[in-house]
């Protein structure tokens, strides 16, 4: 499959490279600017055996994530026992998300039956990439599930709404659990088929998502609440408990209070900044004329009342 | 635009119609009050083919308004004398413009308005791909064969018939990949893969490092569906635009100018951290002396540099 052809033309001879078996200047062009010569030196290094094995274990270690990753592809498709190891520790320890999902995938390519216990944890990563990256995996090493929770974490993983929503209350526990998610898209989903299952037991999970930081999960929420039992009634108060995006009341009037003007600038408010110099200029030429303590003692009553003011309007503003 | 502050006495369209004045009617379609400028439109368009030369000057005209509203006024005329002046508004900066020249193309009921509007249908703004498509179909355009018909699908985001286009599908869909609107880009992914073809992957392997977070998540599925090797997606969403903050920038800021480096990375503190900062050294400038205020405060200013570049460092990266 030619897959490069989108990312330009090939500068350096990968071509030369790989047939003198110079495996350090391949692993170097993996650093390359060209995103189609770092993925040519990487198919190449794939097609080095297992001789190329060693350094490459040694270049996992790169700080440059594009290295890491070709590395990774290369060891994939070399299916070297050897790498099984590494990789374990790359989704383990690794910063970075698409090296994790690499190294997920790549165990799936190498095809030991050893790395199955530790990428079955991974349907439970509130990172849909690796969940969906372990589910990809799982199903190449020929795993099937256990018990009823792997498998609708299997299907959660791979995106099977449908089939999650037929499995009805036994498929609560991970939907509940899978609220961690940290896309917001992915929990509004989960929230809506806790609703289309409709059953008390999800009340709980219902009301974490009622108080959820993003506004679209909490209004499935609110949706599927009358499904799953919740009072109606209730549901405000419910969603008054959440954690508040917009500007902070208090903040705002602090900064009113010290510097005129920042506290509106906060909230939005473009002519903050104008008030803001305009207080400044006041108030230094106030010094001059007066000695400094002075006109802070005249300036503090005042400016506490645009604190007020300030405080007043910060919250009134709705991040519902 | 600036000259719009500036204000201007509005004319009498009712005066200019009775005086035949056409430039002053020319000249009041770009008055910024919509009234104005329907009625100048609709004078001019009354006026007929007298008034197509002095309309298709103001097209070369700066204002915007001023063109959006000839064109207009030329649509209402139906002259098919103005049809290549038409056809060259299609290529204007405006995406405004180009809609508005696609449905005047329309309106000529000509055989030559077909070929701009053609070109339109590749538009990368949505809405002049919609009118073109319109106005197609109002000049009796029939698309021969299935990659004309495939474009002007694109074009009314008919996502059900483009499915059944198959490989015909293709082109208008990558250029669909290039729209501004994130939705149209989901959908055009989805629908790539629901096609199936491995003649997308390449494409699909962009789209992994859009700007857009579902957008990426919608093209790992869909490269499923084209037989992407899964190895590939990590490095294709490695592409993604990062908007990680700078640690090196927020230390450089912490320590030039404290408290702004905070700023830097959202802190609402950070305003009050500056001006307690200025402050300060204002006063122990006056009480210490230069060098000893630059001895007592350097120190502090490493700290707050320090602490500003950790805590950038540290901060979690946007989910993928």
């Amino acid at each position: 499959m030619t897959l490069f052809h989108g990312f330009g033309s090939t500068v350096p001879d990968i071509g030369r490279l790989k047939d003198a078996g110079d495996i350090p200047a391949l692993i170097h062009h993996l650093s390359n600017t060209d995103p189609s010569v770092r993925w040519h030196a990487a198919e190449a290094l794939g097609t080095c055996g297992e001789k190329a094995v060693p350094p490459l274990l040694a270049a996992l270690q790169s700080r440059v994530i594009p290295v890491r990753l070709g590395t990774i592809e290369a060891l994939g498709a070399i299916r070297d026992l050897r790498a099984v190891s590494p990789l374990l520790v790359v989704i383990d320890d690794d910063t970075s998300l698409e090296v994790r999902w690499a190294a997920v995938l790549a165990l799936g390519e190498i095809g030991s039956p050893d790395a199955i216990p530790f990428l079955v944890p991974l349907l439970r990563d509130p990172r849909r990439y690796l969940r969906y990256g372990a589910a990809t995996a799982l199903d190449r090493l020929g795993w099937l599930p256990q018990n009823d929770a792997d498998t609708v974490y299997r299907l959660i993983a791979r995106q099977d709404w449908e089939a999650v929503r037929r499995l009805g209350a036994a498929a609560l526990p991970p939907l509940r659990d899978l609220l961690r998610d940290n896309d917001p898209k992915s929990r509004a989903m989960i929230v809506s088929i806790l609703g289309q299952i409709g059953n008390p037991q999800a009340q709980m999970a219902c009301q974490k998502a009622l108080k959820d930081s993003d506004p679209r999960v909490r209004w499935r929420a609110v949706l599927a609440a009358m499904n799953c039992g919740l009072a109606s009634h209730n549901l405000p108060l419910m969603v008054a408990g959440r954690e508040r995006t917009g500007p902070d009341p208090a903040a705002a009037a602090l900064l009113n209070f010290l510097f005129l003007g920042i506290g509106y600038n906060y909230i939005g408010k473009w002519w903050g900044f104008p008030v803001f110099m305009t207080y400044m200029s006041v108030l230094v030429l106030a010094q001059l004329a007066m000695g400094p303590f002075l006109p802070y003692l005249i300036a503090y009553p005042l400016t506490a009342l645009f604190g007020i003011h300030t405080y007043y309007l910060a919250e009134r503003m709705s991040d519902l | 635009m600036l000259l719009d502050l500036i204000p201007r006495k509005k004319p009498d369209v009712g005066v200019l119609i009775k005086k035949r004045d056409l430039p002053g009617l020319i000249r009041a379609l770009s008055f910024r009050d919509p009234d104005v400028q329907s009625d100048a439109v609709h004078a001019l368009g009354d006026i007929g083919p007298e008034a197509v030369g002095p309309l298709v000057l103001a097209l070369k005209r700066k204002n915007r308004n001023l063109r959006l509203g000839a064109i207009g006024a030329l649509a209402e005329i139906r002259d098919p004398g103005a049809v290549s002046a038409l056809a060259d508004m299609m290529k204007d900066p405006g995406s405004e413009v180009r809609w508005q020249a696609a449905i005047a193309l329309g309106e000529m009921n000509s055989h030559h308005a077909i070929e701009p509007l053609l070109r339109g249908l590749e538009d990368p703004d949505k809405y002049v791909r919609y009118g073109s498509a319109i106005s197609l179909v109002k000049n009796g355009y029939q698309p021969s064969g299935e990659y004309e018909l495939a474009w002007y699908y694109a074009a009314m985001q008919d996502w059900d018939r483009l499915k059944t286009m198959e490989s015909s599908a293709l082109a208008p869909l990558y250029n669909l990949l290039r729209d501004t609107d994130s939705d149209v880009r989901v959908h055009a992914v989805q629908v790539l893969g629901d096609i199936g073809d491995s003649a997308a992957g390449p494409a699909l392997i962009r789209s992994l490092g859009d700007a857009d977070r579902q957008v990426r998540w919608e093209a790992a599925l869909a490269s499923q569906k084209c037989g992407v090797p899964p190895i590939y997606l990590p490095r294709g969403l490695c592409q993604r635009p990062r908007i990680q903050k700078n640690p090196l920038i927020a230390g450089f800021l912490n320590f030039l100018l404290p408290g702004l480096g905070y700023g830097y990375l959202g802190k609402w503190w950070g305003i009050m951290i500056f001006q307690i900062d200025i402050t300060v050294t204002v006063w122990l400038f006056r009480a210490e002396g230069e060098s000893n205020t630059y001895i007592l405060l350097f120190p502090l200013y490493l700290l707050l540099a320090m602490h500003a570049w950790y805590l950038a460092k540290n901060m979690p990266e946007e989910p993928a």
